[in-house]
């Protein structure tokens, strides 16, 4: 087990852009309101199958989309970018650390947006049509190419892909760049997401992606639907809240193996880290009966929590939303109400709930195949 | 949990040496480690015209490219192999090859890195997409497999479950550095004694959205690729799958593996005034060396030979060269792209490959295509025919759209 009392990492800063707020109070405040992001309808260049997703509202970009390195830059990259610098404010660091601070961005899709406009003109119009303006922003490591500029990272800047998971992986690649890295003070950490037709659909021909304009999370397996957003963290060597319980995660080779993995992978953190609260990855698809099965396994009588209804699955950004949401949960001593939660597991939150807690959970069960846990402890009572 | 180990600030991070026991290499120069080293040493051109999508709008016509007929053997065919992407395949081959040369031992974890990940599946998805509508004008329903193959992680579950392993791995995409910053963090966590063996490197395969995108830069050449060549007019791009089995010292000697050459020294720099090209002082890929130097402990005049980045372009070349030339002054340099093209997310890792080659059997490979030498730097470039050479350490340079640099020191053991 890696339980360690003595383990040397902490979240020292939150900040998130989602549908229901510009930064992660906004978010927070909306979320324990019972607020759901408005739906609107993709723009459909292509076909009779329509998705709605939940898009920020680009108000709450205006000021990130001002920065000079980020004007031609994509969705992904603006709403990495909000997330971060609101991130870097909680966390009280300046800009400019040079060789202290890392950078790690946790990517989904990519900036699937530029990525699907580039190859339309290579489709339609032929080669010679392609922009030049546009192919350096499909690229995976584009956003973490500007936060780095923008925060002056002259040194470690990673990005990782992966499913909803990959938030996750990126706290256990921060911890192992800081034990590493004696130099280095900080990881910052970033997962972006933005919404396109094509991924909807794409996820769709799976049957995880739903036409409709809501979805149950540990209830009936609907399919999802996408939310945009941004979601950040600072890793450090002090802080508030604690990381008790972080590692790469385990992969799954098909449907069936998933709770097997699942299990092997959760199981054991539930029993030794006996949370007060779980931030559980439902969305409406299969992994919802896997993380149902897997908490009823355990025995976990604490609250569930699932963001995903309110925001949508917001795939690369999602893991690290649900870390800002469990610090949020230690600091203010609140769990909000889980929206559209089936009849599955009893323990779901439904309600707006006060309740003082030290412990928190994150567990991710992902679309492609990686299951991950990070647990969290408050040590102080005065976070960040 | 999963084998990892505890994390404190307090222990030594350069504790374990770090042996490469096991490669393996599937490029346009061979589906194996000795194929691959006999055509490094007969300094093969293996860039040809690209059959796989349309090029009558590129200025770029060639490229390095694996003949489908060696992926097609990689796995035995059936309706599963014939769903898999290239980059599967390719990963395949390479993990076949690693976990052999290793000795069929486990890794505890894998780190991989790709670019462009299943991109060649996602534009046959798209075109499926336009090409496929009904009366309505609207698009039909289309190949669902195809989405899955897009993943750029696919590739490494698939090759996990065709060799019965299940192991947790990072996908790095670091644009074209990624395959040697993928190798740099396993070797620190080796170093760190984080953990005792990993199996790291990259893959790349050639696609339509890439080769098109290179093109509209103008970094892509219509002639041959002419790395470090006063007249170089760009890249060319190619495509493979590099893997290095590192294992610490303890675990090498424990299970008597054979050793095939040391990563001593791993630096990465981030250079930010640019997102396609880099600050025209060389500042990325000196910082980037420099920092594998410090890292390894070793001084500049123990490094000798450099397996360069070398794209070929006008802006690359003349910032590494810049770089070489003040950190490394009279060095013998090459750059191995130009017998097979860029293989991006891939390159770096297939390079490493070269590099540990390089160094069991002491011989530099050549930089073909070279005619006349820039007299701006002062390194000596290895032309147009590999040379047996006594070769100690080495520096193995990748460098990355978004100012992403990697440089990675390799040793003889």
């Amino acid at each position: 087990m890696s339980f360690s009392p003595e383990s040397n990492f902490y979240i020292q800063g939150i900040g998130a852009i989602s549908p229901l707020g510009p930064d992660a109070e906004g978010t927070w405040k909306a979320l324990c309101e019972g607020k759901q992001a408005p739906r609107i309808q993709f723009a459909n260049p292509v076909s009779d199958r329509n998705y709605y997703y939940c898009p920020v509202p680009k108000t709450f970009l205006s000021e990130t989309a001002n920065q000079r390195r980020l004007r031609r830059s994509g969705t992904v990259s603006l709403n990495g970018a909000a997330a971060a610098f609101n991130a870097i404010h909680d966390a009280g660091i300046k800009e400019g650390l040079g060789r202290t601070l890392a950078v790690i961005f946790a990517i989904c899709s990519g900036g699937v947006n530029y990525t699907r406009r580039l190859y339309h003109e290579i489709v339609t119009e032929g080669a010679a049509a392609a922009s030049p303006l546009l192919f350096p922003e499909t690229v995976f490591n584009a956003p973490a190419s500007h936060m780095a500029a923008m925060v002056n990272c002259d040194e470690h800047t990673y990005t990782l892909v992966g499913d909803s998971s990959v938030g996750l992986s990126a706290v256990q690649f921060a911890v192992e760049l800081l034990t590493v890295n004696p130099s280095l003070e900080h990881c910052l950490l970033v997962g972006a997401e933005e919404g396109d037709w094509l991924l909807a659909d794409a996820f769709n021909s799976w049957r995880y992606a739903s036409t409709h304009e809501n979805f149950e999370v540990y209830g009936r397996e609907t399919g999802t639907l996408f939310g945009e957003g941004g979601s950040a963290v600072v890793i450090g060597r002090h802080g508030a809240i604690r990381l008790a319980n972080h590692g790469p995660g385990a992969s799954f080779f098909s449907k069936m193996d998933a709770f097997r993995v699942a299990r092997g992978a959760i199981i054991p953190v539930i029993q030794s880290f006996q949370p007060e609260v779980i931030l559980g990855s439902a969305n409406g698809t299969f992994t919802d009966k896997v993380e149902h099965a897997v908490f009823t396994e355990a025995g976990v009588n604490c609250p569930v929590y699932c963001h995903k209804p309110a925001l949508g699955e917001a795939l690369g950004a999602s893991a690290l939303q649900q870390i800002v949401f469990a610090c949020l949960m230690l600091k203010n001593a609140q769990i909000p109400p889980t929206l559209s939660a089936g009849s599955l597991l009893p323990t779901v939150n439904t309600e707006m709930r006060s309740m003082p807690m030290r412990r928190a959970l994150v567990t991710t069960i992902g679309f492609n195949q990686q299951v991950n846990t990070v647990a969290l402890e408050r040590v102080c009572d005065k976070p960040h | 949990m999963d084998g990892r180990k505890e994390m404190t600030m307090t222990f030594d991070v350069r504790k374990h040496r770090v042996f490469v026991t096991g490669a393996g290499v599937i490029s346009p120069l061979g589906r194996t480690l000795q194929e691959n080293l006999d055509s490094l040493r007969l300094g093969e051109d293996r860039v040809s015209e690209v059959t796989a999508f349309d090029i009558s709008q590129t200025r770029c016509k060639t490229a390095g490219q694996i003949p489908i007929s060696w992926l097609d053997s990689v796995v035995k065919r059936s309706r599963y192999a014939a769903r898999l992407h290239r980059s599967s395949q390719m990963m395949i081959a390479a993990l076949t090859e690693t976990l052999r040369t290793a000795g069929e031992v486990k890794p505890e974890m894998m780190v991989v890195a790709s670019s462009a990940g299943g991109m060649s599946h996602g534009e046959l998805y798209y075109r499926s997409l336009q090409n496929s509508k009904n009366s309505n004008g609207y698009s039909r329903r289309h190949h669902a497999g195809l989405v899955a193959s897009y993943m750029p992680q696919k590739p490494i579950l698939d090759a996990q479950s065709a060799l019965g392993i299940k192991v947790p791995f990072y996908l790095v995409s670091n644009a074209c550095s990624s395959g040697s910053n993928a190798i740099g963090h396993a070797f620190e966590l080796v170093r760190a004694g984080l953990r005792d063996r990993v199996v790291c490197g990259g893959y790349d395969a050639l696609s339509e959205l890439v080769f098109v995108g290179f093109d509209s830069l103008q970094a892509a050449t219509p002639e041959r690729i002419r790395p470090f060549d006063r007249d170089r007019s760009g890249l060319v791009l190619g495509e493979g799958a590099g893997l290095l089995f590192l294992e610490s010292e303890k675990s090498a000697i424990q299970r008597k593996a054979a050793v095939l050459a040391e990563v001593v020294g791993y630096g990465v720099s981030t250079d930010t005034s640019h997102m396609t090209q880099p600050h025209p002082s060389g500042i990325g890929p000196r910082l980037a060396m420099s920092r594998a130097l410090e890292s390894s402990g070793l001084r500049p005049e123990q490094i000798s030979y450099v397996n360069a980045h070398g794209t070929a372009t006008v802006f690359n070349d003349a910032t590494e060269g810049i770089a070489i030339s003040e950190l490394l002054n009279r060095v013998p340099v090459s750059s191995t792209k130009s017998m097979m093209g860029h293989a991006l997310g891939g390159a770096g890792a297939i390079e490493a490959v070269f590099g540990i080659l390089s160094l069991m059997h002491q011989f530099m490979p050549p930089n073909i295509n070279f005619r006349e030498p820039d007299p701006t730097w002062t390194f000596e470039v290895v032309a147009n025919q590999s040379r047996s050479a006594k070769l100690d350490c080495l520096i193995s340079n990748s460098f990355g759209f978004g100012g992403s640099n990697a440089s990675l020191a390799l040793q003889r053991v």
